[in-house]
């Protein structure tokens, strides 16, 4: 079998949006590619079109006896039982009359009220927060009813597995993957946005085009002084820990030095182990101006923090701008 | 063992200074104890927030006179700081010590400072630990005498045994009355350093500051090592007098001698040695709006800021930011630590440093710039570049001619000049992304090779079609090559990344517009 005859079996099921996604990208890619196999494509799209433009015709009473008898699905009404419904209009004209007349009355009633509304005390009562609908978690069991029964776009579902626990009871499940694009909109103070970001900002690196990039987003926008936030500060300072890539951990200290409102007493910690240990340059240099910052803000730096400055700075080995920044922060604390 | 001794001789003065007009109330404590203490003992003090003066005499034992000054935000706050800064005798006549007791967490309604003045025999050796103190002075001490603090003023004054002393900003005045006998270690960060000797003293000197200066009026032989000074005043032999400070300066002045006699050794070194080091240069820092010709500058601590330079420009710094915002010729700048900040750069360019982002507006002729750890950002580049960085992301905005970019572990993002229609382009990261962004006409030979652990990893990816991507194992890890022609082939774009993605992106972009220099 040739690759356009292949293609073109495909093409009923691409009509009908059945193919899986890498079959659909094959199909479409040999499409763009072979001018036989457009052609046929074309031919077959106007088809289905043409078929969705055509009337729909009832089927002739016989005809569909005919059919209901060979498949034996034939129920006759017991029309026995059946009471036909005989409008009347005359009737129908009077109720809505008094309808009418009803709500003018009450309407009436209401506005004109001549002792003022009196609200009864009620004790306040603070319920549980409704859970926000929608959850971004690795796994979920949902029930059906909760799933609106209309599919948006063609979401990718993989490894469908289908379940029933329990053959007794009419309840199936049916288990897969999905990959769905979601958009979160929000403000940056919003919980929701900063759990998202900082679960964004702590996992591997998925982000597009880097994490790089994404971390100048969040130093965009987290260093404003309303946005300030000690989770994303948090997240900042594992990356600034944990983080292999040098140029992420420097972005990292970069943007909490930004965020020095915001810092808490691990982030510090984070920002002195850097300082102590991080082989970058640049991350140390970052990292002292950081704590610099803090001692200048009037931030009080604990015994640990100083001793780590000192060291610092005397350490003759250390590249000579980082012992001078070191010093200069020294210079402003006040222990 | 440690001996709680009762107060058997005090004399107790309270002076309530608050009164009715004052803000926040004030009590000091006054107490005068003899405490005995060997003429070979020692004496160890360790008193966080105070003054602490200790002379030595003739007279044996050990009188001690305590001010404990407690002011609180109300009276009960008062009352608390009174309870809470507790002074300790502890020891035998041998071992002495006396401690200030402070809660560990520094409270915020009340403060205390304790001031001690001890007289104790000349011969003890003496320990004094501080935090904060307005002065602590040691005075006619032959025996050992340690200091330990960070901030306020340490005056050693006739100490002829042994000495150490360790702080961080202040400053450190060391009194000679006789010839230094005795080893001295001096060590700060940010304090200024002077020591006063007789004039005809022998002694080995090092004195080693990064940034301040070394003067001294005696007569001596030394030379620089990096930034430390060694040398011997007068004749070879004696003690050893180590003076470290970072920030501060330090001077050596000979008793009697005229001080405006000072001279400073960097500034001779400069002469003498012809720039042997950068690090014995004087540190300087320069700001400067125009430099009309050539501009050369070296220091060996301080920044360099310069708006135009109209001429060439040879910068060199030990450790500082170099900032330069028009280079009309070519331009050289170097540091061993610091950012460098460099504008519209008409000539070819070199620029590196040991530690520090680089920032580069626009290099016309292109050239070469490198940081040991580090971000480099260049806006325009208009001749061929060499980007290199130990640690950090690169990123060319416009790239007008070839660039050769290299990072041990960071992002490079490339985008090539929309005017351009081939250039040649090497990225290469050991850990990390590349973003290579052109136009839609534009013209290559692509070779793009990742390396990656994740075996399913389809890594590389272009807007351009036609491109042949092939994948195998090599070492432990799936090497992904992808090779192909973008709009009919050009010059060659050779991507390598490890751990990481190669994006080829089409985009359209406006040329920036690099305005010619009036």
């Amino acid at each position: 079998m040739s690759e356009c005859d292949f293609m073109r079996e495909n093409m009923p099921l691409l009509l009908t949006e059945s193919l899986d996604p890498a079959r659909r990208e094959l199909t479409h890619q040999h499409i763009e590619r072979c001018a036989a196999c457009s052609d046929a494509w074309s031919g077959y799209r106007d088809t289905w079109r043409l078929m969705g433009d055509l009337p729909e015709v009832d089927v002739p009473a016989g005809v569909k006896a005919r059919f209901l008898a060979t498949i034996g699905e034939v129920q006759q009404p017991d029309r026995a039982r059946v009471v036909a419904f005989r409008p009347r209009p005359a009737l129908r004209w009077l109720a809505q009359a008094a309808g009418v007349l009803l709500i003018a009355s009450g309407a009436f009633y209401a506005g004109h009220r001549g002792a003022p509304v009196q609200l009864k005390q009620t004790p306040a009562t603070l319920n549980a927060v409704a859970a926000a609908p929608f959850s971004i978690a690795e796994s979920r069991v949902l029930p059906a009813n909760a799933i609106s029964p209309n599919i948006e776009g063609r979401p990718d579902i993989q490894n469908v597995s289908f379940i029933d626990t329990n053959p007794n009871d009419p309840e199936i499940g049916l288990s897969f993957d999905i990959t769905s694009h979601v958009t979160v909109t929000g403000r940056p103070t919003d919980k929701s946005m900063v759990r998202l970001l900082r679960y964004v900002l702590e996992n591997e690196d998925h982000v597009s085009p880097s994490r790089s990039r994404a971390i100048d987003w969040v130093r965009a926008t987290y260093s404003r002084p309303g946005n300030a936030n000690s989770e994303i500060a948090g997240a900042l300072a594992n990356v600034l820990r944990n983080d292999s890539h040098e140029g992420v951990r420097i972005k990292a200290v970069e943007t909490l030095n930004r965020m020095s409102s915001s810092v808490s007493a691990d982030t510090r910690e984070a920002l002195i182990q850097a300082l102590k240990s991080d082989p970058n340059p640049a991350v140390r240099i970052k990292a002292v101006e950081a704590l610099a910052n803090l001692a200048r803000s009037g931030a009080t730096l604990d015994a640990a923090a100083v001793d780590t400055l000192r060291q610092k700075a005397v350490q003759g080995d250390e590249n000579v701008y980082v012992r001078v920044k070191a010093a200069e922060a020294l210079s402003s604390i006040h222990p | 063992m440690r001996t709680r001794i009762p107060v058997y001789c005090a004399a107790i003065t309270l002076l309530i200074a608050a009164n009715g007009f004052a803000g926040n109330p004030t009590m000091t404590e006054r107490l005068v104890k003899d405490i005995p203490l060997e003429v070979g003992g020692t004496l160890w003090i360790d008193n966080p927030v105070g003054s602490i003066d200790i002379v030595g005499g003739d007279t044996p034992n050990m009188v001690a006179r305590v001010t404990k000054t407690t002011t609180g935000a109300d009276a009960a706050a008062l009352a608390e700081a009174r309870e809470q800064t507790v002074i300790s005798f502890e020891g035998d006549r041998n071992v002495r010590l006396i401690r200030t007791i402070l809660p560990p967490t520094r409270p915020t309604r009340w403060t205390s400072t304790v001031s001690y003045t001890l007289r104790v025999p000349r011969t003890v050796h003496v320990r004094v630990a501080s935090k904060i103190a307005d002065r602590i002075r040691v005075a006619n001490i032959n025996g050992n005498v340690t200091v330990k603090t960070f901030n306020g003023m340490i005056v050693l004054d006739n100490v002829t045994g042994a000495s150490i002393v360790d702080t961080t900003n202040g400053k450190v005045i060391y009194q000679y009355r006789q010839k230094p006998s005795s080893n001295a270690q001096i060590q700060a960060v940010n304090a200024d350093i002077e020591v006063n000797v007789p004039a005809d003293s022998n002694f080995n000197w090092i004195a080693d500051t990064l940034r301040g200066d070394v003067t001294t009026n005696l007569s001596m032989r030394a030379e620089f090592q990096g930034s430390a000074l060694k040398g011997t005043v007068n004749a070879p032999g004696g003690p050893m007098l180590a003076m470290q400070t970072l920030l501060g300066s330090i001077r050596l002045l000979g008793n009697g001698l005229d001080v405006q006699n000072a001279r400073s050794l960097r500034a001779d070194a400069e002469h003498v040695t012809e720039r042997k080091t950068l690090m014995m240069q004087p540190a300087r820092r320069i700001q400067l709006p125009i430099a009309g010709g050539a501009f050369d500058f070296f220091t060996s601590i301080g920044d360099v800021e310069v708006g135009e330079v109209h001429g060439p420009a040879r910068v060199q710094t030990g450790a500082g930011e170099i900032r330069l915002g028009l280079v009309y010729g070519d331009c050289n700048v170097v540091s061993l630590g610091g950012p460098l900040d460099l504008g519209d750069i008409m000539g070819t360019l070199v620029a590196s440093t040991q530690a520090g982002d680089v920032l580069v507006r626009a290099a016309r002729e292109g050239g070469r710039a490198s940081t040991a750890g580090g971000i480099i950002r260049v806006l325009y580049s208009g001749g061929p570049m060499i980007l290199q960085s130990g640690g950090g992301d690169i990123v060319v905005r416009q790239a007008a001619g070839p660039i050769n970019a290299e990072t041990r572990s960071g992002d490079i993002t490339i985008t090539a000049d929309p005017i351009q229609r081939t250039q040649k382009i090497q990225a290469h990261t050991l850990q990390g992304n590349i973003l290579l962004n052109v136009g839609p006409r534009f013209a290559g030979d692509i070779d793009a090779v990742v390396m990656t652990s994740d075996p399913d990893s389809r890594a590389i990816y272009s807007d351009f079609t036609g491109l042949q991507i092939k994948k195998d194992q090599v070492g432990g890890k799936t090497r992904i090559h992808a090779t192909g022609k973008l709009n009919g082939g050009g010059e060659r774009l050779e991507l390598f990344a490890e751990e990481g993605d190669i994006h080829i992106s089409k985009v359209i972009t406006n040329p920036v517009t690099v305005m010619s220099p009036k």
